[in-house]
């Protein structure tokens, strides 16, 4: 049996950054190979687990994608012995400096971010946070080591041990998008001791921080009837609060804009309802900034909905997340499915759904 | 080679306008191919070998669009006022010579500047081409040209206006030459459009649906004073990109490049590069997906009519390429 919690503290202690998704691709086959049929690896490393449903032949399939990428740093070049580096996926530079990470070289090694001296900068970054450009990684070995033991290309990845806080909360790095794999995993739980008619393929994408490169790739190879993307949000926190921010620990989000399908919308909107699961609605006027992007308009088209699972500090390695919410979007992603029936797809239009505002 | 290099180059073909370059590459190549074809997207595309055993398909990717300017107004008195094709910035044009498709020769110029320090905007730029008025000017709207500027062999470096991509263009002609047998079904691709969005190679990707991607391309280099923080230089071999702007390579497609590069003794640099991207790209997310990297050629001055490489550099990507593309390769 697996503990979601325990499972998601294993989650946010791996690497796994965008394109080299190796070892947290690892740990999710073990999570979720007793909970489907099939599994299998597409060849950017997508992870694709089908559990069949008792449908008829043909049996349509929906398609559930959280991205299991990790944002962090790679090397660009070695200087006296430090490591300049860039950003994989968004890093936001003013976090970094003090951050304890691990350089991902030959060995694994501890790593911490400096910055130098505001003397020694050009004035252009005096008495400010400084450009990502300026900072190093100070492995404390000595130059002629550390050319022997680091290569340009190589990752570093944040050094950030999961936090259990108040509130059945969790605190680590990853959280984005670990957490809704954890969904994605309470959903196949549930789901074993559900019926249900359609195929579901539970897929962990790859490269979603960086080119969305899984979820364009991977519906091509599995053609389903309808994608569901699963992120995480922004959080209302501290200096956060307008629309573009939801309620932690209130709900997984359903999304709403032009990349959801409203019907899609519709029928996780009456589960829910049905079954006093809190959610709220997320507002998504541009890019929906997740798998559905790239999903929706895979092959012919795919009727695609982004649910989200609230987070602070995203992209930081303290993002914060509630248990509650996770547990959550796993039923209400369970439930739903189970109630798709075998001809939803037939029934399904964009004209019919007005927006109606409750 | 230079031979080849210079004719390549000195071929005028922005982006959407390929036809005499592809013609140039379509007599180097065609006695080379088991097959031979142009897609849609006016690709070149060159079949060698047949899939074996052991063996993959394998698409390569060199592009033969370059970037370049288009004529969006004539006015009363001749001069010509542009748009640009791909990655044209604006410091690099003035005074600058180009030449239209038609022949036609035209200097860059500028309106007057309030500050002489600032550089022209494309707004205040125009071509003169010589002539008094639009009836008597070579060029109408819509004409399109390419930067002009002889091809110059220093010796052990060549600059030339279009390096990127024509001196990969090469790279690639010279592998196909070399290449006596191979286990792999090999496609030379000499794609289009890549300058305006890798367009050509993601239709080309497509169509061939091979099983991994390989990109040649230019790459920028930190070895000028004051330059990009770059770990890359021209004369120190081919680069093997990791990560540029727009992909991350494959990391087993980037091992064996590497480990070919040792096992042959073939100087090599990892590259990870801060801005731009190339043909692999497209490849790495066409259908559904398929490893991709890229073997670039070390470039200073990149998008100017200047470009820099050191040939060693391009004698060992073809060197690098035609020990990896001959044996069997394990992801």
């Amino acid at each position: 049996m697996i503990e979601l919690k325990e499972m998601l503290k294993s989650m946010i202690s791996l690497p796994g950054l965008s394109g080299y998704e190796k070892p947290i691709r690892e740990l999710i086959t073990t999570s979720w190979e007793p909970l489907v049929d099939e599994i299998s690896t597409s060849r950017l490393g997508s992870l694709h687990a089908l559990r069949r449903g008792n449908g008829a032949l043909p049996r349509p399939a929906i398609l559930l994608a959280a991205h299991m990428d990790a944002i962090g740093l790679m090397v660009t070049s070695i200087t006296d012995g430090l490591l300049r580096f860039t950003g994989i996926g968004g890093i936001d530079p003013r976090i970094l400096p003090g951050q304890l990470v691990t350089i991902h070289g030959r060995n694994d090694m501890p790593g911490v971010i400096v910055q130098p001296p505001d003397y020694l900068l050009p004035s252009s970054q005096h008495r400010k946070s400084i450009a990502m450009e300026y900072l190093f990684v100070d492995t404390g070995l000595m130059a002629d080591q550390v050319k022997q033991l680091v290569r340009v290309g190589d990752l570093i990845s944040f050094r950030q041990e999961p936090m259990e806080l108040k509130g059945n909360t969790l605190a680590g790095h990853s959280l984005d998008n670990r957490a809704s794999v954890a969904a994605v995993t309470q959903c196949l739980l549930e789901l074993s001791h559900l019926q249900h008619a359609w195929d579901v393929w539970a897929v962990a994408t790859v490269q979603e921080e960086v080119t969305l490169a899984g979820s364009i790739t991977s519906p091509y190879e599995i053609k389903p009837q309808i994608a569901v993307a699963i992120d995480v949000t922004f959080a209302k926190g501290p200096g956060a609060n307008d629309w573009r921010t939801l309620s932690l620990a209130k709900g997984p989000c359903l999304g709403w804009g032009p990349n959801i399908h409203p019907y899609i919308y519709k029928r996780f909107a009456e589960t829910a309802e049905k079954l006093d699961i809190p959610f709220q609605k997320e507002l998504m006027p541009r890019h929906s900034g997740t798998d559905a992007y790239g999903m929706q308009v895979v092959g012919a088209g795919i009727p695609t909905i982004v649910i989200s699972i609230p987070l602070r500090y995203m992209h930081t390695p303290v993002e914060l997340i509630a248990m509650k919410d996770i547990e959550r979007t796993g039923r209400l992603l369970a439930e739903t499915i189970a109630r798709l029936e075998p001809d939803f797809l037939d029934k399904i239009n964009w004209d019919e759904v007005e927006d109606e505002e409750k | 080679m230079k031979t080849l290099i210079k004719k390549l180059v000195e071929t005028v073909g922005p982006s959407g306008y390929e036809t005499r370059i592809r013609e140039v590459v379509r007599a180097e190549v065609e006695k080379l191919a088991d097959e031979i074809s142009t897609d849609a997207m006016g690709n070149l595309i060159v079949r060698k070998g047949k899939k074996t055993k052991n063996g993959l398909k394998i698409m390569l990717a060199a592009h033969i669009d370059e970037i370049g300017v288009m004529v969006t107004h004539v006015d009363k008195n001749g001069f010509a006022r542009f748009t640009t094709i791909g990655g044209v910035r604006p410091h690099t044009c003035y005074g600058s010579r180009v030449r239209f498709l038609n022949g036609a020769a035209g200097v860059i110029g500028g309106e007057r500047l309030d500050n002489q320090a600032n550089v022209h905007s494309f707004e205040n730029m125009f071509i003169d081409v010589g002539a008094t008025s639009p009836q008597d000017s070579p060029v109408k709207i819509g004409d399109v040209a390419a930067f002009d500027r002889p091809f110059e062999d220093l010796g052990d470096r060549l600059i030339s206006k279009a390096m990127d991509d024509r001196v990969c263009v090469a790279v690639l002609i010279e592998t196909l030459r070399n290449i006596k047998s191979s286990i792999n079904e090999l496609y030379f691709v000499f794609s289009t459009q890549e300058e305006v969005g890798t367009r050509g190679a993601t239709t080309a990707a497509f169509g061939i649906d091979p099983d991994v991607g390989i990109a040649v391309d230019v790459t920028g280099t930190g070895d000028t004073p004051r330059g990009a923080v770059m770990d890359v230089k021209l004369g120190a071999g081919p680069a093997i990109k990791i990560k540029d702007s727009g992909m991350l390579a494959d990391p087993n497609l980037v091992n064996a490049l590497v480990n070919c590069a040792q096992k042959n003794k073939i100087p090599y640099q990892r590259e990870v590069l801060l801005g731009g991207s190339t043909d692999a790209r497209a490849m790495q997310i066409t259908r559904a997906g398929m490893p991709a990297g890229c073997v670039s050629v070390p470039t200073r001055y990149i998008h100017s009519p200047s470009e820099m490489v050191d040939f060693h550099d391009v004698e060992n990507a073809v060197l690098l390429l035609t020990a990896f593309l001959s044996e069997a390769i394990v992801l």
